[in-house]
């Protein structure tokens, strides 16, 4: 006997609009809450997460190792190390601190739709969470690299409060069905993380009533300043830290180092930089060895190998390959791909005003600077007009964070992402003559 | 003045070109690539030390898939003619804007070059229209407008040796121009001759867009090409048009002009290349589609990192010796990738370039360096 089975051409649609309807219904439950009540749970629910002994932290890490490309321990380390930094309790400061404030009422979006991207969970926990602490429930579309997060995150959000539960949902769409697209683009708030393609698709589908939090595509680099060379413990240090920073989550995070820059040093003391990076890298992929790295970006890698191995050959460029990573000391700093993957290009620089031409490409695109080597107290004036220059010159292009080598992907709960404070960008407020209590 | 080895290896090389029927001869190719091999170390000093660094110097090298292949971005850095500067006749430039750095090919002779691109477009492209005169047109800027652009230079080679005296550029600074390539095809319908339309994948795009906008373009049967004529898209999109799928770009070209799909064919060509491979289709229009390998290249696919030849049919990055290139550096490391397609004897009979889209996945949050230069507009990209 054979079986039927009917899809509906809507289908999907159907399934976004009978989420939303539940959310609705939920809502009405959120808004009983105080906000203190909601966030004390919330509170909680991060405890449980980052609790160095987090059962929901466990699970998530087999999960994310067996369903997506990086290894266990890439993604184990990832976990631990980033929820590590993340202080339940610094989240709620901030909450109150942005949230409540005299003369103006937190009202919450009807709805929110998250459009999760990439491959990292830590983006698509605390979004959810945001929202939800501005007592706005939670659609989550989920990308198809990370098919596990969200479904954990529901379970240990209901865990500790099941209404709370019910003011979150998550559902796959495929980038095909159209309908239930917008449906999903249908909410009166989103926020959504993403390729520049993505986020102007999706920009260009909205209403202006529309409230949309874009967080786009951008990357990070290493400035490694000249004090390297009379120390080589900073040395070390830095390139350890370097080479954490390029194996966690194997490069793919926006907060992740994509380049190098090795300001005003020796050809001799960058070389041993270099050196000393890549023998971390090669320590580190014993614990956390490279994930599985597909075609093109294979195909990428093998090709800048090819282009290095040739200006190695002709005395421009220093070239070590690594089973797991590639690092390339080059002769200058010409814009050149970076393939990721645990692909690390370092750039010599004169000064710290050539470093300023040299970024100045990178407008708009810069996450996180870390930064290694250079003097926190500058002696002569030129040095510090320099530092003050090159601080104000990493604002304009729109850097968000400048941390140390090693913690570029273990940012505080509240570091402003993309120069965004944490909750305000997805709450609404009212200001009105009338008290009701 | 070209050097003595070099122009006995060119002459028996174009001898080959002119062979008719094609025919693969790898006696004959080894003896060529290694002769080749052992010319181009010795002329040109930064690929022999590529060569030294890797300890395959001419003397220790046996077969020709030992020779080392250069990548094709290193003819951005470096200058790989294997004659002095003074006697270059051409230089072919790879696409990009004035402040980025671009692939350069040197030329000293056009003998080889010309004899080879011509080769392939007569027996893969124009095949029974060959030595018929059929009016060329082309989706491309004339060689005034691009002179430094390898692929004017071809159409224009092309043009001159086969087209008709009603051949032309349908692309002037940078605009298509309409009313012109309406008026070749309403001549090709009158007249009931094959019209041969040849330019960049983009430029038919825009070909696309722009007659899908315009309801006074688009009335029935305005393209549809007379019976024989011919379609030739290369190239890729460079950010220059919106980005469709090759084989959706196949498709509503054949609805559009009204011609069977296999009458629209692919070219896979480079700046840094002397020959190209063609879609098979013309030629063998009931055999799978597949890139064409002229006899004196060879195309093998590997691994990206290890560099060693993939097993028979499985991804790799596609690797070209072609011997046409004489005067700079004939086995290229291409940063493509494609798959081999074998005939009932397992033997590699074409291949496949796969798109960025096979096996492409997201590369998360973050994202390569040259992509977010492109999208600023500062930075490197052919």
């Amino acid at each position: 006997m054979s079986r039927l089975e009917i899809e509906w051409p809507d289908a999907g649609a159907e399934r976004v609009r009978a989420a939303r309807g539940r959310l609705l219904q939920a809502r009405d439950r959120l808004r009983e809450q105080s906000f203190e009540d909601r966030l004390s749970v919330i509170t909680q629910i991060l405890g449980d997460w980052t609790a160095p002994d987090s059962p929901w932290r466990r699970e998530l890490s087999a999960s994310l190792a067996a369903e997506t490309d990086f290894s266990a321990g890439t993604v184990s380390e990832g976990l631990d190390s980033a929820l590590r930094a993340w202080d339940p309790q610094r989240f709620a400061q901030c909450a109150r601190h942005e949230l409540i404030s005299p003369g103006r009422t937190l009202a919450s979006y009807e709805w929110t739709t998250v459009v999760a991207g990439g491959t990292i969970p830590m983006p698509t926990l605390l979004s959810v969470l945001i929202s939800l602490t501005t007592g706005s429930p939670v659609l989550l579309k989920e990308t198809s690299k990370d098919p596990v997060t969200a479904s954990l995150l529901a379970r240990s959000i209901s865990a500790r409060d099941e209404s709370l539960g019910r003011c979150f949902e998550h559902l796959s769409v495929t980038s095909t069905d159209t309908e239930a697209l917008r449906e999903v683009l249908s909410a009166p708030c989103i926020v959504a993380t993403g390729s520049d393609e993505t986020i102007r698709s999706i920009s260009s589908s909205l209403s202006p009533t529309q409230h949309f939090v874009a967080y786009g595509h951008r990357f990070s680099i290493a400035l490694i300043g000249p004090q390297i060379a009379n120390h080589s413990t900073l040395l070390n240090q830095a390139a350890q830290g370097l080479a954490l920073d390029v194996a966690r989550w194997d490069q793919s995070g926006c907060l992740s180092p994509a380049l190098a820059y090795i300001v005003d040093g020796p050809e001799s003391i960058a070389r041993e930089f270099v050196t000393a990076t890549a023998d971390a890298l090669e320590t580190l992929s014993t614990n956390m060895p490279r994930g599985d790295v597909d075609a093109n970006s294979r195909a990428a890698i093998g090709t800048e190998r090819a282009e290095a191995r040739m200006r190695a050959a002709s005395g421009s460029a220093m070239l070590i390959e690594g089973s797991n990573h590639t690092i390339i000391l080059e002769g200058d700093a010409l814009p050149r791909p970076a393939p990721l993957h645990r692909f690390l290009r370092v750039m010599p620089i004169d000064s710290l005003s050539a470093l300023n031409q040299a970024l100045t490409p990178f407008s708009g695109h810069l996450s996180n600077i870390a930064m290694s080597g250079f003097e926190r107290q500058p002696r002569d004036h030129q040095g510090s007009s320099d530092m003050i220059r090159l601080m104000n010159r990493l604002s304009d292009l729109g850097v968000s964070r400048v941390t140390v080598p090693g913690c570029m992907q273990t940012p505080p709960i509240d570091w402003p992402h993309d120069g965004l404070p944490l909750f305000t960008p997805v709450a609404r407020f009212v200001q009105s003559a009338f008290v009701v209590d | 003045m070209i050097d003595a080895t070099r122009r006995t290896l060119e002459a028996e090389l174009l001898n080959w070109i002119g062979e008719d029927p094609w025919q693969r001869d790898p006696e004959r190719f080894e003896r060529l690539a290694l002769g080749l091999f052992a010319f181009q170390y010795s002329n040109c000093p930064p690929y022999a030390r590529f060569c030294d660094s890797l300890e395959r110097a001419p003397g220790g090298v046996r077969t020709s898939d030992e020779i080392p292949a250069v990548p094709t971005g290193a003819f951005k850095e470096f200058d790989l003619r294997c004659f002095p500067a003074e006697e270059t006749v051409l230089t072919f430039r790879t696409s990009g804007t004035a402040t980025e750095r671009r692939g350069q090919l040197h030329l000293d002779t056009l003998e080889v070059y010309e004899a080879s691109l011509l080769a392939s477009l007569q027996k893969a492209f124009l095949t029974d229209l060959m030595g018929n005169q059929p009016t060329l047109r082309f989706l491309a800027p004339s060689p005034l407008e691009s002179p430094d652009s390898s692929l004017t230079h071809m159409f224009e080679t092309l043009r001159i040796a086969e087209g008709s005296a009603t051949s032309a550029y349908d692309l002037r600074e940078g605009e298509l121009d309409l009313e012109s390539l309406s008026q070749a095809v309403s001549e090709a319908q009158q007249s009931a001759s094959p019209l041969v339309l040849a330019g960049t994948s983009f430029a038919f795009v825009h070909f696309l867009d722009a007659i899908a906008t315009d309801p006074a373009l688009s009335t029935e049967g305005r393209w549809r090409l007379p019976q024989g004529s011919r379609i030739l898209e290369t190239g890729g999109f460079k950010g220059r048009s919106r980005e469709i799928p090759r084989e959706v770009l196949r498709s509503e070209l054949a609805g559009r002009f009204e011609l069977a799909e296999e009458r629209i064919i692919n070219q896979y060509g480079m700046t840094e290349l002397g020959s190209q491979f063609y879609d098979s289709t013309l030629l063998d229009p009931n055999g799978p589609r597949r890139k064409l390998i002229p006899p004196w290249t060879r195309v093998r696919l590997v691994d990206p990192e290890s560099g060693r030849d993939v097993a028979p049919g499985e991804v790799g990055l596609i690797v070209i010796h072609d011997l046409a290139n004489t005067g700079s550096i004939a086995a290229l490391q291409t940063a493509d990738l494609g798959r081999a397609l074998l005939n009932e004897k397992g033997e590699m009979f074409g291949f496949d370039v796969l798109g960025r889209e096979a096996g492409a996945e997201a590369r998360g949050c973050s994202i390569a360096v040259d992509v977010m230069l492109e999208a600023s507009g500062g930075g490197a990209s052919e």
